[in-house]
């Protein structure tokens, strides 16, 4: 798991452990408010919620377990909300296909959560071994308009 | 008898459902099947489906409400998506979301104006 | 070190006045480092005296005058001061890119007009050119005006643009597209071929979106539109 682990879940400020369905619900309420709290727009605010709601239910759908990490962080100026979706399960084989719009394994699905939130956010990491895991780093600035 | 887990009120010939509550996946699934038979039950033209209290649609619940569009019309039913919040419409654009076969109107008023603009 | 520094504080300070100037500065400074030079925590007042410098002087007469120092006192923590200094310019080139963004980021308000020009109308003409930042912003206030007003008509007319890349194409699909799920519809107006073709390689779908040639022609398919009603 070692290469995987490159973040520190002690400098997070929030965690959320998803391995219920209505923990995706749970998730996207509590970066919702923390996004409100940090002075993100009402778009942007919709947006990082969303982008939880898709990494969570993944980490339901295709693991079971895992956790979301929230903190929020300081560049000069500038303000970042950057959220992890960390599991330990059976991986992604193909990364680049998994990152494509339109790519599932799931029937019933559009296959655009992951491309989604590429593209929602400023942004965006993925590492993933096959039968170790996934972790998804994100993050967004806060504008001033 | 189905689930009921939101109101369904039928005015004129169509069914308007508001949504009102948090869509985890399992509320989304029960309220398409609670729409489906519904629209069994009554000889309607279409479904409103309004959305104007929901704060969060992601992918999945876009597949659903699409899905949910494409099964109504092969019973003979239009589906209109009514008042997405403005902050939510840009979210599913930036995300590349389509929601296939479905009409979108502002509020109830437009809504039931593209149902009688429909000619069958 | 300490010591001399503070024996030949007078010399070194008039060495230093006679090529730089600049006088009281470094004498500022070469108190702290005698103060706080040897241990080695990162001390405040070395950096303060350290940005007063270079607010004054140029940088490589800075070095230059750190180098004549190090050759006069033993032990002088040059190599600190060259860290506090690529510190000290880090935070100024990171200032500098926020103040730039600030400016940006006003012009945006003033470059994003959006005119209710009928009960249900409302023109955007979009002026100058396009980056994604400013795309956004116009994005996100387009579609809480048209939300705000209930407007079912939205002409966006893009005879101010000379010029657009595939980014900010994809970016301004994703508002047509974003203003159509609330139930509006678009109309595009003074298309410029090169946008055409941008728009075209981009693979957008211009069966639904409505286009016309100049703005006159949309204002009146759209109040024709409306009268029908
Ligand atoms: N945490 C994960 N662990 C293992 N596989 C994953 C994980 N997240 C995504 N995948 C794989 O990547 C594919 C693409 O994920 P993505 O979220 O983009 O789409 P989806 O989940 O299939 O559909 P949608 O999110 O639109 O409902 C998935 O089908 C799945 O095979
Ligand atoms: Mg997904």
């Amino acid at each position: 798991m070692s290469m995987l682990i490159s973040i520190k879940p002690e400098e997070y400020d929030f965690f959320v452990r998803i391995n219920e369905e209505k923990d995706i619900v749970i998730a996207r309420q509590m970066v919702k408010d923390i996004a409100k709290k940090l002075g993100f727009s009402l778009a942007d605010i919709t947006k990082i919620s969303t982008v939880v709601s898709e990494l969570a239910r993944n980490i339901y759908r295709y693991v079971g377990e895992g956790f979301i990490y929230i903190r929020e962080r300081k560049e000069g100026k500038d303000v970042y909300i950057e959220l992890v979706a960390y599991d330990r399960g059976p991986g992604i084989e193909d990364i680049d296909l998994a990152i494509t719009g339109g790519f599932t394994t799931t029937k019933g699905s559009l296959g655009l959560g992951l491309s989604g939130v590429r593209r929602l956010m400023d942004e965006f990491s993925i590492k993933s071994e096959v039968g170790k895991g996934t972790l998804v780093i994100v993050a967004k600035r806060r504008r001033s308009f | 008898m189905q689930e009921r887990v939101v109101p369904i009120i039928k005015i004129y010939d169509c069914l308007v459902v508001p949504i009102q509550i948090e869509l985890d996946d399992t509320t989304v699934e029960k309220i398409q099947k609670q729409i489906l038979s519904e629209i069994e039950n009554n000889d309607v033209k279409g479904v409103i489906i309004d959305v104007s209290m929901v704060d969060i649609i992601d992918s999945y619940i876009s597949y659903t409400l699409s899905e949910t569009a494409t099964m109504a019309r092969m019973m003979g039913c239009y589906t209109v998506l009514c008042g997405i919040q403005p902050q939510v419409a840009l979210t599913l654009a930036q995300m590349g979301v389509n929601i296939k076969g479905i009409y979108y109107a502002m509020n109830l008023e437009n809504a039931l104006e593209i149902l009688a603009g429909i000619e069958e | 070190m300490k010591e001399q520094i503070l024996k030949n504080l007078s010399n070194y300070l008039e060495l230093l006045q006679e090529r730089f100037g600049h006088e009281k500065i470094w004498e500022e400074l070469l108190i702290s480092v005698a103060e706080y030079g040897d241990s080695d925590i990162y001390h405040n007042s070395i950096k303060e005296s350290l940005e007063k410098i270079l607010e004054v002087m140029k940088i490589d007469e800075v070095l230059c005058a750190l180098d004549i120092i190090t050759d006069k006192i033993e032990g002088f923590p040059k190599e600190d001061l060259l860290k506090y200094i690529i510190y000290i310019k880090n935070e100024y080139c990171l200032e500098k890119e926020n103040n730039l963004r600030e400016v940006k980021e006003a012009l945006t308000e003033l470059a994003t007009p959006i005119i209710r020009i009928w009960h249900d109308i409302v023109l955007t003409p979009l002026i100058g050119t396009l980056d994604s930042e400013r795309a956004q912003a116009m994005a996100e206030k387009l579609l809480l005006f048209i939300d705000a007003n209930k407007a079912k008509y939205v002409i966006l007319d893009v005879t101010g643009v000379p010029y657009i890349d595939t980014v900010v194409g994809g970016f301004l699909m994703e508002m047509i597209k974003a203003v159509r799920f609330l139930g509006a519809d678009v109309v595009i107006t003074g298309i410029k071929p090169d946008i055409a073709h941008t728009l075209v390689k981009l693979g957008v779908d211009f069966n639904n979106i409505i286009v016309k040639r100049d703005l006159e022609t949309a204002l009146k398919y759209v109040i024709n539109l409306i009268e029908k009603r």
